[in-house]
């Protein structure tokens, strides 16, 4: 056998094993994962490449070797499920960084982090004061995770006492200029439905790159012809006028009427367009 | 303007916000933005009958206000 067929053959069957076996490893993506697992795909990718090149001579002792270390973190990661002692030797303890706004110096030192890499960690995570930060916590891969202080957080719907649309993940379509018929059926929505909606925008399919569904059922288009203005109705926004322009109409009527009875009807009127109004304004405003 | 026009107009406005609420109480995806959709249509379809009704009144006591 040449040598160019032997080192073929090598390559391509430690190829699919160490694709078999990283796969078996975990999802996890290397720059994630503890320094532990690092070693681990470390140690792999060095044995397969030492063995493709034909640098370690005996087959059966790089296989050996590469057998432990995928078979060993194998069986370290299912019982490490069960123990929490063992996920700890295995993974390392996250260290308290900042507890009630206070650096703890102690757990710094500990972790081996100098006051630089707190600051760039910080920063990283778009924080520049170390005031705003209420606690913080290095975690075992080296990455910061942080709870900032409850008046320096993002507002929230809630913290505004707002009641919001609840939001069902968007759907695409359309991709491509083609339909994505898995996902149409998903929706519960038809071939049919999405034509009428192509043609009520005046665009053929070819020229949409991009399709998607929202929460809404509203259909959202990109073209690859970027010159067409789409037109973009606020038609949530326009209904939600429309109620308000007509309530307010009702209102009117109920004031300028001579008539008790129908004075009192407009009122009432009124008063359930109110109603609606504050039912539909979450999900048609926000 | 006279009334009559006017409840028409407002009529209209308020029918065709009811077209589009069922529109959407079809196609919202989420049970509980449909369910709201569906608890406001029933809502508004009781309005725009009553101005419905307040209408024919009018054009009954003053025909000559009466339009198409």
């Amino acid at each position: 056998m040449p040598v160019w067929v032997d080192g073929l053959l090598r390559s391509l069957g430690l190829f699919l094993l160490v694709f078999v076996a990283i796969r078996i490893l975990g999802k996890k993506h290397p720059v994630e994962t503890s320094p532990f697992h690092f070693v681990v795909y470390s140690v792999v990718a060095v044995i397969t490449a030492l063995l493709a090149a034909n640098f370690i001579p005996n087959m059966a002792f790089a296989l050996a070797a590469l057998a432990v270390w995928v078979l060993l973190p194998l069986l370290l990661d299912y019982l490490s499920l069960h123990s929490k002692a063992l996920y700890q030797i295995l993974h390392g303890k996250e260290a308290i960084i900042i507890k009630q706004g206070k650096v703890m110096e102690e757990n710094l030192k500990q972790a081996r982090l100098s006051g630089e890499g707190l600051l760039k960690g910080l920063r990283a995570k778009n924080v520049f004061s170390v005031a705003d930060v209420e606690f913080a916590v290095l975690e075992t891969s080296g990455e910061l995770s942080l709870l900032l202080k409850a008046d320096k957080r993002p507002v929230a719907p809630h913290d505004l006492e707002w009641k919001v649309m609840p939001q069902i993940e968007t759907q695409t379509v359309i991709l491509d200029g083609k339909i994505l018929h898995d996902a149409l059926r998903r929706l519960g929505l038809t071939l049919q439905w999405l034509q009428a909606q192509l043609e009520s925008s005046g665009v053929s399919l070819e020229n949409v790159f991009l399709g998607q569904v929202n929460s809404a059922g509203e259909l959202y288009l990109d073209l690859f012809d970027d010159l067409i203005q789409l037109p973009n109705p606020s038609v949530r926004e326009m209904l939600f006028a429309t109620l308000q322009q007509a309530q307010a109409e009702l209102t009117k009527y109920s004031l300028a009427t001579e008539d008790v009875k129908s004075k009192k009807q407009f009122a009432d009127d009124s008063a359930k367009l109110q109603q609606v109004l504050e039912k539909l304004r979450p999900h048609l405003l926000r | 303007m006279t009334i009559a026009s006017q409840l028409k107009n407002t009529l209209a406005g308020l029918k065709g916000a009811e077209a589009t609420i069922r529109l959407y109480a079809e196609q919202a995806r989420h049970e509980q933005s449909k369910v709201a959709f569906q608890e406001g249509l029933v809502t508004l379809s009781e309005v725009v009958e009553n101005l419905a009704g307040r209408l024919q009144e009018i054009e009954l006591a003053e025909p000559q206000y009466k339009s198409l």
